[in-house]
């Protein structure tokens, strides 16, 4: 942390709410030499504070813009207002609530730029990550924004600078000086007299208006507050507010003991636990934090891919050694199964073909039989129906097996699968014995014939009848011929074994 | 930002840094990917060599289960030479013996070259190629029975598988002679050749 004021630079380190010992530097060739080679060992980020008097500040109405032309407009008002110095800044305060609904801001500069040059080339030439360039004034705000009142004057002390009053309208910065305090004048006096001048200042620019009264907030210690209530007392225009330095410091959870009003590191602290996020610092100033950050980011993107590379090198290893567990119990099985099977074939007698062939020429075997009844397989169920016909006489009888026929379902050979076999055609040809010409009774016994058949699982289809008395049929007859022709018939017969 | 050559030294450390991880986590990553993919085809072959010893056991099992059941009736194929060559002496000399036996008036035969069967209805063949021997029968039969136990004793007598494939029976015309039915058949003698036995 560095706070810079007029005279000299002073250096303290901050860490978890607490201050090293201060260092000073001269604004000399002596105080640079002695700055670089702190500087030297100094590797994190480095915040400025200034205290100066050369400090600016401007309250604006601008038109409500955005994008680039916002930036150009504020880019010529600074360069309108501040054309000689690098430290400046443009800052909106609010957007007015009447007329064009415009922005009020502040534009604010440290005007005398010679006094920070040579400290912030003596941190470039070190690459010291500089994070900002902050002004007193602007970092004060988080000590007045529970402070009921919108005319306030903050009033601050620091040893080596002087007195800081700072003027805040409706909680928005407006304006700020420095009084260097005199060995001759006590603090009370000063404050008195300062803070009387301010408010006439104030009353002048018309930033206070008559009617109402200025709270001015003193930050001090608990002893000088006594002195400073004895000397300054409230009236109608002034009202003075005290704010113990200890306590502020404890509610911003500071560690360092204040032994007087000095508030410098109190404000140290503030901008190391509250940087605002509006600061003098150009990108050129800030270059070396930037790059400080991309090492970190690139530091961190390496940790985080190292993580990420052993977490799915662990995890493909684990899923790995899985595998490999399962292979070895697979390989396991595989060989118990294997010295089984060969235990198994072990046991099994030598034949001279396969056990497949056997079973397959078996089949076969039993298949074709099964084609190919026996004759006795076809007859015996139409010997022993024509048994019980005696007056019917079988001239011609011829089987074969019915390629194309089957009894129950028809299935052409093509579709026929293993196991349906072809049915057995039978063709009879035969005569009634003993015809008298009675072609009705005649009829009659073949159908009882028929039927007869069919009851044993035959199928029957008269090819040919003694008469044929369908619609389709010619009958012809000589009646003074007396003479009585054989009454024969032929059946188609289909017979099929049991699968 | 702008990033200048004269800010790469401010980086190397942090770049260098980067890429030696993005080096060593990116071999790692292929290096352990590697090992899976190892692991992985170890695996299905382990997977696969299982399967191939589990179906060699169901195929043990099953011939052991096929030898019990079919071995005898197999057996009994081999020693009728229905597997195996034509053994077409043996078919004529039983048929000599059946002619001896007076089962019918008389009887003549004729058997064609071996040829290839083709079966009226698809059949499961496996390793066998089928051949049939034609013949054809012509018999004098007294009764329709005398058949019927001419292709008994066919069946019975003679080593070799004969299939009756069609017969036509019919009342001899001369009504002098003694013959009472004629007889005029076809079928054939079938023999299976395993052609896995060389």
């Amino acid at each position: 942390m560095l706070l810079l004021s007029a005279a000299h630079c002073q250096v303290c380190t901050w860490q978890q709410g607490k201050f090293s010992a201060a260092e000073f530097f001269t604004d000399n060739a002596e105080g640079y030499k002695a700055f670089t080679a702190r500087m030297q060992i100094c590797r994190d980020p480095v915040y400025l504070l200034t205290d100066l008097v050369e400090e600016d500040f401007r309250h604006e109405t601008e038109p409500h813009l955005h994008g680039k032309d916002r930036t150009a407009v504020i880019q010529r008002k600074l360069e309108q207002y501040y054309r000689n110095t690098p430290f400046r800044q443009a800052v909106t305060l609010q957007r007015r609530k009447d007329g064009r609904h415009d922005d009020e801001m502040l534009f604010s500069a440290l005007t005398h730029p010679e006094l920070i040059t040579p400290w912030l080339d003596i941190m470039a030439e070190n690459c010291l990550p500089l994070a900002g360039i902050y002004s007193l004034p602007n970092i004060s705000l988080p000590l007045v924004k529970n402070i009921a009142s919108d005319y306030l004057l903050l009033l601050s002390w620091n040893k080596h600078t002087g007195l800081r009053q700072t003027y805040f309208d409706q909680k928005m910065l407006r304006f700020s000086r420095l009084t260097p305090i005199s060995e001759s004048n006590s603090f009370s006096a000063t404050v008195e007299t300062e803070a009387m001048r301010s408010q006439q200042y104030l009353k002048n620019l018309s930033m206070l208006s008559p009617e109402h009264a200025l709270n001015v907030v003193i930050i001090c210690h608990a002893n000088d507050r006594i002195e400073l209530s004895k000397s300054l007392h409230d009236d109608s225009e002034m009202h003075y507010t005290y704010l113990d330095i200890q306590e502020l410091g404890g509610q911003l959870k500071s560690k360092t003991i204040y032994p007087d009003s000095d508030a410098t590191l109190l404000f140290l602290h503030l901008l190391a636990s509250h940087p605002p996020r509006n600061n003098y610092a150009t990108a050129e100033h800030t270059h070396f934090l930037r790059l400080l950050t991309i090492r970190h980011a690139l530091f961190g993107l390496s940790a985080a891919l190292s993580v990420a590379s052993l977490l799915v090198t662990a995890a493909q290893i684990i899923a790995g050694n899985s595998l490999d567990e399962d292979s070895k119990l697979l390989t396991s099985k595989s060989l118990q199964l294997t010295k089984q099977t060969r235990e198994l074939v072990n046991t099994l007698p030598k034949t001279s073909a396969s056990a497949t062939d056997m079973k397959t020429a078996v089949l076969l075997s039993r298949k074709l039989n099964a084609i190919f009844p026996p004759p006795q397989n076809l007859l015996k169920g139409l010997g022993q129906t024509l048994e019980d016909f005696p007056n019917i006489r079988i001239n011609k009888i011829t089987w074969q097996p019915g390629l194309t026929e089957a009894i129950a379902g028809t299935v052409s050979p093509q579709k026929m699968i293993a196991g349906t076999l072809p049915a057995q055609i039978i063709l009879l040809n035969g005569e009634l014995e003993e015809f008298s010409g009675d072609f009705r009774s005649a009829l009659d016994h073949l159908e009882h014939l028929r039927q007869a058949l069919i009851q044993r699982g035959y199928s029957v289809t008269a090819l040919t009848l003694p008469l044929d008395i369908s619609p389709q049929g010619n009958i012809a007859a000589d009646t003074c011929d007396g003479s009585i022709k054989p009454a024969t018939f032929s059946l188609k017969i289909l017979w099929q074994a049991a699968t | 930002m702008n990033i200048h050559r004269a800010d790469f030294p401010h980086l190397k450390w942090s770049l260098l840094v980067l890429l030696s991880v993005l080096c060593a986590g990116g071999s790692l990553i292929i290096l352990s990917h590697l090992f899976v993919t190892h692991a992985q085809t170890k695996r299905a072959h382990a997977q696969h060599q299982l399967n191939d010893s589990r179906k060699q056991l169901a195929t043990a099992l099953q011939d052991q289960e096929n030898i019990n059941i079919y071995s005898a009736e197999y057996g009994e194929l081999v020693k009728r030479n229905i597997i195996g060559d034509d053994q077409r002496l043996d078919w004529i000399e039983g048929l000599e013996k059946i002619h001896q036996q007076h089962l019918v008036v008389d009887f003549k035969y004729a058997l064609a070259p071996q040829h290839p069967y083709i079966s009226p209805t698809p059949l499961d063949n496996g390793n066998f190629t089928l051949n049939m021997s034609d013949m054809t029968l012509q018999l004098d039969l007294l009764h329709e029975g005398q058949l019927i136990s001419f292709f008994n004793a066919l069946h019975r007598d003679i080593k070799g598988l004969f299939i009756l494939d069609h017969c036509t029976l019919e009342r001899s015309a001369d009504s002098s002679s003694s013959t009472q039915l004629k007889a005029d058949c076809g079928g054939g003698w079938l023999t299976l050749k395993n052609s896995s036995i060389k």
